[in-house]
């Protein structure tokens, strides 16, 4: 049947694909390197073991209308995702439409195939100079945007209470130049998800808090224990290409390590990027790979099926392992000196361009409010971002995802807020792909450090 | 008598006609084309930065001379002339085997043309994601083929120096249908005849094919290889799916580079300066090549 199952997957899709021709397709096709790049801003709804029906972009399917005496309209755009998440964002606009009649939001769905055509949108949009009041965004480009006065800060909005109800990933993620720009209702996190059987078989266990978790050395000595013949000891996902997971997933690696990406002021990368913290991070993964641990081409159900004993995978690998019907657990980020974890997912941002700032914060605390992320996090299986939210939702007290609610509660960091972020981010996966290669990680990072040093120097007169 | 006015005389009817026909395919081109090279001109000479759209700085050739080094570009340039330089003869000599396959009064031939032409309607991007399957090296379709022929297996798309030959082999996969069926064209215009009068001389197949076929096809195998020429120079779908560029930068091809340039960084000034530099080197390659032709033809 496996043997079979290899046939199968191209023959029934080029069969599928070949009808799609004819019309247009939609969502991915199950392409795994398309989704990867987005999985670490984006959702948990891309999950490979189901293709979610997507949501046709254009306007969305608003049940409120305008009743025509309001003062104030708003254009918003949201993110094409699965279908269940894109509902719940009109829903909650519809919510809000209905709550108030001084202000009616006009939504509009705009595709996002994981890549990089909702940013090309957003792109467009503003060389034309039509861009709406209110847009999702991805997190780690709040300070692109922030940066060219695209969009505009939030600091005389925000009240403290509510900034404090936040968890300090999201409000790092959204702050620039110390201040606020962006809030979002999705976190997102990395757990190390484990096989139970593999485990309880083996005789190993795995740690639950975060004060347990696991060292760096503690982590490879298990790995390379549960590596056999038939079986990696971890899946890091690398089909998921060289795109933001690596940087999503491989980041935290640096900065356990106590490194950095790129100063604190973002002046400079040199002394960041290239130190000997993130080379020692880097020869680490670089070891993982060179000791047989991790797969650098894994099946995209190579956990899930059991040919791997461990995975750092995100939120959504717990759908899919639930589907396989696997017995899986979670347990912390492993670290080196300092326990970090990923962070980070889509926000909102209001545009320099909007003629009522004060009207789309109040859509956009609307969006992020408890009942929204409690309610998003429901749909999706994504983290929440307020702490209000972990308190409500039962499940975050208990194992597994008590793990993940520990994480960004204390660990999460997000990634760099510079508007060099674009070119960073794919250094550092180019720098990360290349140590899993085996090449020579110092070299690597220097040789990718020019690149950055010079978007750097782009941002600074 | 007075001499009608030109525009009045038949003749003249009849350019304004022809230029009337002209009219919309010159405002197309114009709006879609040349309007945009224009600009893509213009911005390699500025510092046009997508975020900040109103900022635009003169900056001169500035730009041009950063390409110089670009280590990226370098290697983007090379990775592209690696892939056309193999691509074209491959793919040229596969659509001409082919051609002469179907040519044949087999049974199904119909079949065979079928297959051999649909991987060409099936959309690029479809067939680079089918082919990532097959080529994965721990449960692709490929290795497990290899395997039962007792060779070992082999990385592709992971391997920095297999990667590159690995897209090569799909893109003649995909694309040598449609020149097949240009071929075939070709062939079929071939009178009888000739090969009639070969034969009475004493030919043998070989001979045949060498002197009545490969000159009754010179025509369209000079167009079949400018063609190829220009398209395998646009090489961007299979990387950007298959490999993203990589390992190593040993898939990135211009096209990918100057596109991830201008819309993931978001340098717009720098990336029109790199499509101005790509323009030209396909210019200057297609006339060569036309001037060859005209050469060969006189």
């Amino acid at each position: 049947m496996k043997r079979m199952s290899k046939w199968i997957i191209p023959v029934s899709m080029s069969v599928a694909l070949l009808a799609a021709c004819g019309g247009e397709s939609n969502g991915n096709g199950g392409n795994d390197n398309q989704n990867g790049n987005s999985a670490g801003n984006n959702t948990g709804n891309n999950d490979n073991s189901e293709q979610p029906d997507t949501v046709e972009t254009g306007s969305a399917d608003q049940e409120v209308e305008a009743s025509g005496e309001e003062s104030v309209v708003l254009d918003m755009w949201i993110h094409q995702t699965g279908e269940d998440e894109t509902n719940f964002y009109v829903e909650r606009i519809d919510a809000f439409n209905e709550s108030q009649d001084e202000i009616f939001v006009e939504a509009e769905v705009i595709i996002d195939d994981g890549a990089s055509s909702y940013s090309d949108s957003i792109n467009a949009a503003l060389v034309a100079g039509n861009l709406p009041d209110l847009l999702a965004l991805d997190g780690p480009y709040v300070a692109s945007f922030a940066e060219s006065d695209v969009i505009t800060s939030i600091e005389e909005y925000v009240d403290d209470a509510d900034r404090e109800d936040f968890v300090d990933s999201i409000i790092e993620q959204g702050s620039y130049n110390g201040e606020l720009y962006s809030l979002g209702a999705m976190e997102a996190s990395i757990p190390l998800y484990y096989n139970k059987d593999i485990f309880e078989e083996e005789g190993i266990e795995a740690p639950t808090t975060i004060e347990d978790a696991w060292t760096w050395d503690e982590f490879l000595e298990v790995a390379q224990d549960l590596t056999t013949e038939d079986r990696y000891g971890l899946n890091l996902f690398m089909n998921y290409g060289v795109g933001e997971w690596l940087t999503f997933m491989g980041a935290p690696f640096v900065w356990s390590n106590n490194g950095e990406l790129i100063a604190e002021d973002g002046s400079t990368a040199d002394g960041y990027f290239n130190s000997p913290e993130t080379v020692e991070a880097l020869e680490f993964v670089k070891e993982l790979f060179e000791e047989g641990v991790v797969d650098l081409n894994p099946g995209e159900m190579q956990f899930e099926e059991g040919g791997a004993a461990m995975a750092l995978g995100g939120p959504w690998i717990s759908v899919s392992a639930e589907d396989a019907g696997m017995n899986w657990g979670m347990m912390p980020y492993p670290y080196s000196e300092t326990p970090v974890s990923p962070s980070g997912s889509m926000a909102y941002g209001i545009t320099t361009l909007s003629d009522h700032p004060e009207e789309a914060y109040e859509l956009m605390h609307w969006m992020t409010n408890e009942e929204s992320t409690i309610g998003l996090s429901e749909v999706t299986g994504m983290p929440p971002t307020r702490h209000s939210a972990f308190e409500q939702m039962d499940h975050y007290d208990e194992l597994p995802w008590s793990i993940i609610r520990d994480q960004v509660t204390e660990t999460a960091k997000a990634r760099p807020q510079t508007p060099a972020y674009p070119v960073l981010t794919d250094a550092f996966a180019q720098a990360f792909h290349a140590a899993a290669l085996g090449e020579d990680v110092e070299e690597m990072l220097n040789q990718q450090l020019d690149r950055v040093e010079r978007e750097i120097g782009r941002f600074q007169d | 008598m007075a001499r009608k006015p030109y525009l009045k005389t038949q003749e003249g009817k009849e350019a304004i006609t022809g230029y009337l026909f002209l009219l919309p395919a010159l405002i197309l081109l114009s709006i879609f084309l040349l309007y945009p090279m224009g600009t893509a001109f213009y911005y390699s000479l500025t510092d046009f930065y997508i975020l900040r759209p109103d900022e635009k700085n003169f900056v001169g050739l500035e730009n041009f001379s950063m390409i110089l080094g670009d280590a990226a570009f370098r290697q983007a340039f090379v990775n592209t002339m690696y892939f056309t330089v193999l691509v074209v003869p491959i793919q040229l000599g596969v659509a001409l085997g082919l051609a002469l396959l179907v040519n044949k009064k087999l049974k199904f031939k119909v079949f065979f043309r079928t297959a051999y032409f649909s991987p060409v309607v099936m959309s690029l991007v479809v067939v680079s994601i089918l082919w990532t399957f097959m080529y994965n090296p721990n449960e692709g379709l490929f290795n497990e083929i290899l395997a039962s022929l007792g060779i070992p297996e082999q990385p592709f798309l992971s391997s920095p120096d297999q990667a590159m030959n690995s897209i090569i082999v799909m893109s003649v996969w995909q694309g040598a249908g449609f020149q097949m069926m240009i071929f075939l064209a070709g062939l079929q215009n071939i009178p009888g005849h000739l090969y009639e009068a070969a034969e009475i001389d004493g030919a043998n197949l070989f001979q045949k094919f060498l002197h009545v076929t490969l000159p009754g096809l010179k025509n369209i195998s000079l167009f079949i290889f400018i063609t190829i020429t220009i398209a395998a120079f646009k090489l961007l779908v299979q990387p950007m799916i298959m490999t993203q560029g990589g390992p190593l930068g040993s898939t990135k091809s211009l096209v990918y580079h100057i596109y991830e340039v201008g819309f993931n960084y978001r340098d717009v000034g720098y990336a029109s300066s790199m499509a101005v530099v790509f323009t030209v080197m396909v210019l200057i390659i297609t006339i060569v090549q036309r001037f060859l032709i005209k050469e060969e033809e006189g």
